[in-house]
């Protein structure tokens, strides 16, 4: 049994309603509880801001995208570079760091809990894999099903049943965690050489538009009482004048599920975007802010740009191979068979290009008109806005009206006609700050309910304190400080132990991997249906029985059941 | 202020020596520095006979002299940015990366990456210099920015990749790829060299031979004097939508 006692901490707890109260938090053996005896470890807190574990619910840190992000770049692997210490391994990388890179710069920020945004289901293995090698950080994968053929066809026979068993069983399969749709329909359609331009072009071959893959897989995922949503990157991304397909692929989605909302719509930022090209290209923050205000339905994450180099991936092909087009850089494209298909390019955001300039603009502006902060959340689609190492950057921005004025000035002067971030007065406070980087994630991808992003009782010892009293600091003038505090934390406690204090890491962890196996009836599983598995063996390359990955790919299997209506 | 290091006999090893440390302004602080060889941290005087004569007050008075079997040592002068070199024999890879300043003089050969990129200063060596001469590294989008390279003898693989300033002359032969993805500056091949220029975006790449299998996709202009030689001049790389200029003294096709 251990057990230890953190003293005085500042407490902002979003989901119990807590609120900067000073208190005193129990951990024994990896979970909050009541209370603690007298042979408790102490860490006195001296009054420090103290959150729950950061959770990230959008990030692209494992698996064969990523892996080839760094093939392709082995310029990225002079940056960051640390030797080897104690019980850390070496690291190096800066927008595609080593998988020990990842995992210690994310546990120095105080996160303990990340969603890979994009698991092909093929491909699972190696995601699986790296996640063992992200040891401080608890991991799931959402999986990908925006062109997958058997779902498709289920589709155009307006079968929704169908669709739900599919993924019930592919999400059993690969140890998938949540339902991805990456441009739906659009990367089956570039496997044809082409695209959706929007939702209501149908997808070659399989004749069936976005709009109904969307809303068909927005059911079968209640169906099947996923803890999380469908999680959506709409089509044309990046695209000026995408704003209006955005609205649409938001307008589509019912109010289906009360605890948590029925869409999450991600790097909302790259579908924001007004004009007819990019001669007049502008932000349309506005609208997409106001649609979300009514739907409570409907959550967001930002996928914030910042300036400087990274590496964008996505599984829509179609959209890197129009980014290589603009670039002319290095550029990689990549076809997961029946399933989805992927695409990296190397980019670099500059403050003198009035393009990203009004993008690094409009992350910052769905933040801060968004009225709830639970409905959009805090990420840069790490790695595709910029590195996640720059989150305590954003956060200094969404908090200070005289930081954002400060780097505005720096920006391409034309911005200030095609946006409106300068009228706006907003200034989050530390709760908000909270909820977007923690607690709003952990309703979002419904996990509160395991002891993710709340400091309760029974909850996972996960715990992030941060050297700032927020009753010194004033986050509108002090910026640097909240930079320096959000950069690294004075402890990061995982699963009941101090993995990281003052910006060292102490230990080498070991990761839990949450899953989703949902119950369907004898009928609905697909594992034993004829034209299920005819289908397989006649287009796949893989055999079946070798498809599922094995439980032995996980390190800490946290399998999570849930009861479907099929 | 003149600085002696002779190899020892015994330091002769398999396993390179990354000596990133011997670097003119580094001696001006005294000749405590050290070198790794493979995991291992070796004191300088433990691998080389070390004599100083005279002092300097700034990194251009320094004179670095190295001789022995200097083949497996690497990364000398590496950031340099002032003061001399010279390396009386042969010099293991890496030799001048990222050199900012100052001269290198190697009599012996080359290994790979001689002056890899390089900002400023000069490398001259009398050998050969053997692949990724001048050039840039994996991934990198720029090689060599500034500075003067001259090799007298041959030029391996790959020279000048990536180059994008500053002036590399090769007196011999060149290998495959000279001048590869070419940005800016001048590269100059007094012998044969094979596929010159290949996705060259700018800059000017003279062979004063026979480039062989010369690439399709450059754009025949017609003849220029260029220091007294008769050079057909040639633009490219097409394919690249690039403006660089390919002059050759002949050329030919692959079959």
């Amino acid at each position: 049994m251990t057990e230890l006692l953190v003293k005085n901490a500042c407490v902002i707890d979003p989901l119990r309603g807590i609120n900067a109260e000073t208190m005193d938090i129990a951990i024994r053996d990896g979970k909050i509880v009541e209370e603690v005896s007298d042979a408790a470890e102490v860490i006195d807190a001296r009054g420090m801001l103290t959150l729950p574990g950061g959770v990230d619910s959008h990030t692209h840190i494992c698996g064969t995208k990523v892996n080839f992000g760094r093939y392709m770049s082995p310029e990225d692997m002079r940056a960051g570079r640390t030797p080897r210490r104690g019980p850390l391994h070496s690291t190096s990388g800066y927008s595609v760091p080593t998988t020990y890179g990842n995992s210690y710069r994310y546990s120095v920020m105080g996160y303990t809990t990340l969603l890979e945004g994009a698991m092909a289901p093929l491909e699972a293995r190696h995601t699986h894999e790296e996640f063992i090698y992200t040891p401080l950080q608890d991991t799931m994968a959402n999986t990908l099903f925006d062109g997958n053929w058997g779902i498709m066809e289920a589709i155009r026979d307006g079968d929704t049943k169908r669709v739900a068993a599919i993924i019930a069983w592919t999400l059993r399969a690969v140890k998938g965690f949540g339902v991805k749709l990456t441009n739906p329909g659009g990367t089956e359609a570039w496997q044809w050489g082409k695209n959706v331009s929007c939702i209501r072009d149908p997808v070659p071959y399989f004749e069936v538009t976005p709009a109904e893959i969307i809303r068909s897989i927005v059911e079968a995922n209640e169906l099947l009482g996923l803890p999380h949503s469908v999680h959506l990157h709409c089509n044309n991304l990046g695209t000026p004048g995408n704003y209006t397909c955005t609205l649409g692929s938001l307008g589509l989605i019912p109010d289906l599920n009360k605890k948590r909302q029925t869409l999450y719509a991600t790097h909302v930022q790259f579908h924001a975007y007004g004009g007819s090209g990019w001669k007049d290209f502008c932000s349309k923050s506005e609208p997409i802010a106001r649609f979300v205000d009514m739907r409570p339905q409907i959550v967001m994450d930002m996928g914030q740009v910042m300036f400087g180099r990274t590496t964008t991936m996505t599984a829509d092909g179609p959209m890197e191979f129009n980014l290589y087009r603009l670039h002319h850089e290095k550029w990689s494209n990549h076809d997961v068979e029946l399933e989805t298909g992927s695409g990296i390019i190397p980019v670099i955001y500059r403050r003198k290009n009035l393009v990203n300039s009004i993008m690094w603009a409009i992350g910052l502006e769905l933040a801060l008109l968004t009225k709830s902060p639970w409905q959009c959340l805090l990420t840069t689609d790490n790695p595709n806005g910029a590195p996640f190492v720059k989150y305590p950057e954003i956060i200094a921005l969404l908090m200070s009206k005289k930081y954002r004025d400060a780097e505005f000035a720096t920006i391409h002067p034309d911005t200030a006609a095609r946006v409106p971030l300068p009228a706006i007065e907003r200034e989050l406070d530390w709760y908000e700050i909270a909820v977007m980087t923690r607690a709003g994630q952990a309703k979002a991808l419904g996990i509160q309910d395991l002891g993710k992003g709340h400091l309760g009782p029974g909850a996972d010892a996960d715990v992030a304190i941060y050297p700032l009293r927020i009753d010194e600091v004033d986050p509108a003038t002090d910026y640097q400080k909240v930079i320096d505090a959000f950069s690294r934390t004075e402890y990061t406690i995982k699963r009941g132990r101090v993995v990281a204090r003052r910006g060292e890491c102490l230990i080498d962890g070991s990761n839990a991997t949450f899953w989703v196996r949902p119950k369907v009836s004898e009928n609905y599983d697909m594992g034993k249906d004829p034209d299920f598995i005819e289908k397989f063996d006649r287009y796949y390359t893989v055999r079946m029985r070798n498809y599922p990955v094995q439980e032995e790919y996980l390190n800490r299997n946290r399998c999570i059941e849930t009861e479907a209506r099929i | 202020m003149k600085v002696t290091l002779a190899m020892k006999p015994a330091a002769k090893s398999f396993i390179p020596i990354e000596a990133e440390s011997i670097v003119p302004k580094n001696f001006l602080a005294g000749t405590d520095l050290s070198v790794w060889r493979g995991n291992r941290e070796l004191r300088l005087d433990e691998v080389f006979s070390v004599s100083v004569e005279g002092d300097a007050g700034r990194a251009e008075d320094v004179e670095v002299v190295l001789s022995g079997e200097t083949f497996r040592l690497k990364r000398v002068g590496e950031y340099m940015d002032g003061g001399t070199i010279t390396i009386l024999g042969d010099i293991g890879m890496h030799c001048g990366n990222f050199m900012s300043g100052g001269t290198i003089e190697i009599h012996g050969n080359a290994d790979g990456w001689l002056g890899r990129e390089m900002a400023g200063g000069a490398i001259v060596c009398r050998g050969d210099a053997a692949d990724y001469c001048a050039s840039g590294y994996r991934g990198g989008r720029k090689g060599m920015i500034g500075g003067t390279v001259e090799v007298f003898g041959r030029a391996g693989d790959f020279l000048a990749e990536s180059i994008a300033g500053g002036t590399v002359t090769v007196h011999g032969d060149a290998g495959d790829m000279a001048g590869a993805e070419m940005h800016g500056g001048t590269l100059v091949v007094h012998g044969d060299c094979r596929r010159p220029g290949a996705n060259m975006k700018g800059g000017s790449c003279y062979v004063y031979g026979t480039a062989q299998g010369m690439l399709p996709t450059f754009r025949k202009i017609g003849t220029v004097q260029h220091e007294g030689h008769t050079l057909i001049r040639f633009t490219g790389d097409i394919a690249n939508r690039g403006k660089g200029n390919l002059f050759v003294k002949d050329y030919e096709y692959l079959d």
